[in-house]
């Protein structure tokens, strides 16, 4: 569906309509853009070891799994439909279903394919539910708890080991010098963002999230966006699934710990406003690379863990109150 | 919705509750036993607690993400004081007015800037953890085993069946109760999740319904926080992590509505126990606790689809014009 969407490229839909929400759009990039190279200067300027490739290398990788999980979940937002807390629970049990088949010997090819089609699916039975009307929210809070008991289940609530070198590589490899999940992170966040500003469906997603009943009554099929914006989420979760199995060679039902938070974290440090119908999603895997960054940064100067999280949380606090307050000084 | 389907609506959700008691105390020979129905009711109290706090918030239309970093930091706090020679009553009280009072700080900002709820909980999660981990120097905190005996009140049972806390947890829900439907202030917690446009053009205070509610949600995740910790004499910074999942499943299988402005506090009282009896039951059967998740998934998702069918076809009622006892 989304290969006839991609074809049929949509026009731009009339200039004045558009105007505020790419000033918006741009405001958040420069907030964006201003911290990093905040971040990027005080860091150089203080920690000799902070601005060298192999530290940025190091950064933008503890970002990748953020910000591919904070794609998805930016569509979701930008669909209205709030964000899914389920995002960690569904990463964990498509390690775990990777590992289970790879295990079994079923082949890498195999493995990859029916992960990555179960995690869709499994984001879209929980679109289908939100479309239905459920609440995001709990529709996902629900699912995430169902997603973690059939994952310890699956597990037994042990390890699960490949017990086959055939996967590494997409976990550790580093073509070009770079590692593979950062990779996928920067190619996603092109395919993400293109498909969002560039298609037909990108469009229609941001209408459907600024105005739902304008959307219904010009005939656009909303309960299937958010479908589809829960699917691409599930895929997202489970590339990541597949990602930490392949790395570690197995699969625990404990990964990902405070993942979701995370994700959520980096999408709104990005600035999208959670009403839905705004924002794109660079500005969410900008904020997983500012997070990154700062952290980063924590860390060289012996942060411990506590010291990190309330340092984040104050960001995550301060920096949606800030949008909110600038959001709504412009209407 | 009239008292009267109110009180239905009670009715169908006590019938269910009774229901999954029956179920189990087919299997379970504990269920009949005062001393297993002492159990159950002590596993109640820290959710208990805990979803009275999220019904506050949610009835007023809001969500409170941060409760379990919250209780997290609650219940260190309190080992901390009683480590550092506080007796454990006080400790308790001191705890929880600390935990009033960053909840009416969290309400005060939020109605205050209008951000929603949800966004501004997310951030407070986090950095509440954090806090949770630095006072407590990233460990577990206890108290000292020469003091273990100040905690030995809480084990009393009067009557074989009512612990103090149990008895704690039924006098807050009472007081919530009565605080909710007998007084101003808390009316206008139902006025602002109903409608907050027309609550505000009725002149009701929204800052004030907001500071009450989210002060009322933290006191109540704080105290949650801070019995559970004192009765095992220990309180560890990452605890409490899915304690939102099992107080919002109580609350939604107690009616409240997540769109606010709906709910009665002994619909969670309800929620509260259909809950415990169903993994109570699940864990007595022999299952490991991590199948508990599977088990409050399994239940938060059927309430969810039974709920979204009654509206459906509600909703079909009315476009068929069989609907004109509920108009819309």
């Amino acid at each position: 569906m989304i290969g006839e969407l991609l074809q049929r490229s949509a026009q731009a839909e009339g200039p004045a309509a558009d105007g505020l929400a790419a000033a918006r759009r741009r405001r958040g990039f420069l907030f964006m853009g201003l911290g990093i190279v905040t971040v990027l200067v005080i860091g150089g300027l203080t920690t000799p070891s902070f601005l060298t490739f192999e530290n940025l290398l190091v950064v933008i990788r503890a970002a990748s799994i953020t910000g591919i999980i904070a794609l998805g979940m930016s569509y979701i937002t930008i669909s209205g439909n709030l964000f899914a807390l389920s995002a960690e629970e569904l990463a964990i049990l498509a390690a775990c279903i990777f590992a289970f088949l790879m295990r079994d010997g079923y082949g890498l090819a195999l493995a990859l394919t029916a992960t990555l089609i179960f995690a869709g699916a499994s984001g879209a039975i929980q679109g289908g539910v939100i479309s239905l009307g459920g609440d995001p929210i709990i529709t996902t809070l629900a699912f995430g708890a169902l997603f973690r008991g059939i994952a310890s289940l699956v597990s037994d609530n042990k390890n699960i080991l490949l017990g086959t070198k055939a996967a590494e590589w997409l976990g550790t490899g580093r073509p070009f010098g770079v590692p593979t999940q950062s990779w996928a992170f920067i190619i996603l966040t092109l395919v993400a963002w293109f498909v969002l500003q560039r298609t037909r469906f990108g469009r229609q997603l941001t209408l459907i999230g600024a105005n739902r009943l304008a959307a219904k009554a010009s005939g656009l099929r909303v309960g299937q966006a958010s479908v589809v914006a829960l699917t691409l989420f599930g895929v997202c979760c489970g590339l990541a699934g597949i990602s930490a199995a392949a790395q570690f060679g197995l699969a625990v039902a404990n990964l990902f710990s405070g993942l979701t938070i995370d994700v959520i974290a980096a999408v709104l440090v990005g600035g999208i406003p959670l009403r839905g119908g705004q924002g794109s999603p660079v500005q969410a895997a900008l904020g997983a690379v500012f997070i990154a960054l700062l952290q980063n940064f924590m860390l060289l100067h012996t942060f411990t863990t506590g010291q990190r999280m309330l340092v984040i949380g104050s960001l995550v606090a301060l920096a949606t109150v800030g949008f909110h307050l600038l959001q709504k000084r412009q209407e | 919705m009239t008292s009267r389907e109110t009180f239905y609506d009670l009715l169908i959700r006590a019938a269910f509750m009774v229901a999954v008691y029956v179920v189990f105390a087919a299997m379970l020979p504990s269920y009949h036993t005062l001393r297993g129905a002492g159990a159950i009711l002590d596993g109640a109290v820290l959710i208990g607690l805990t979803a009275l706090g999220i019904g506050i918030t949610m009835i007023a239309g809001e969500f409170d993400l941060s409760v379990g970093s919250l209780a997290a930091v609650i219940g260190v706090f309190t080992i901390n004081l009683i480590i550092a020679g506080m007796s454990v009553v006080p400790a308790i009280a001191i705890a929880v007015l600390a935990a009033a009072a960053f909840g009416a700080l969290q309400g005060f900002v939020i109605a205050l800037t209008g951000i929603n709820s949800l966004v501004f909980t997310i951030g407070t999660l986090i950095g509440l953890r954090g806090f949770a981990l630095i006072i407590s120097d990233e460990n577990s905190v206890t108290i000292p085993i020469p003091r273990l005996g100040e905690t030995d009140f809480l084990g009393v049972k009067y009557l074989g069946l009512f612990s103090p806390l149990t008895i704690l947890m039924f006098v807050v829900f009472l007081v919530v109760h009565l605080f909710l439907r007998y007084t101003l202030w808390g009316r206008e917690i139902f006025a602002i999740g109903g409608g907050r446009t027309e609550a505000r053009a009725a002149g009701v205070p929204i800052m004030r319904a907001m500071v009450i509610s989210f002060a009322l949600s933290g006191a109540l995740a704080g105290l949650a926080g801070a019995v559970s910790s004192v009765r095992l004499a220990s309180a560890t910074p990452l605890g409490f992590d899915t304690l939102l999942l099992s107080a919002v499943t109580a609350c939604l299988i107690g009616g409240i509505a997540l769109d606010g402005g709906k709910g009665t506090v002994l619909g969670i009282l309800i929620g509260l126990f259909t809950m415990r009896f169903l993994v109570g039951g699940v864990a007595s059967l022999g299952a490991p606790y991590w199948l508990q998740s599977l088990a409050i998934g399994a239940l938060l998702i059927f309430i969810l689809v039974v709920q979204l069918g009654a509206m459906i076809l509600r909703e079909r009622a009315a476009h068929s014009g069989l609907g004109e006892l509920s108009p819309p």
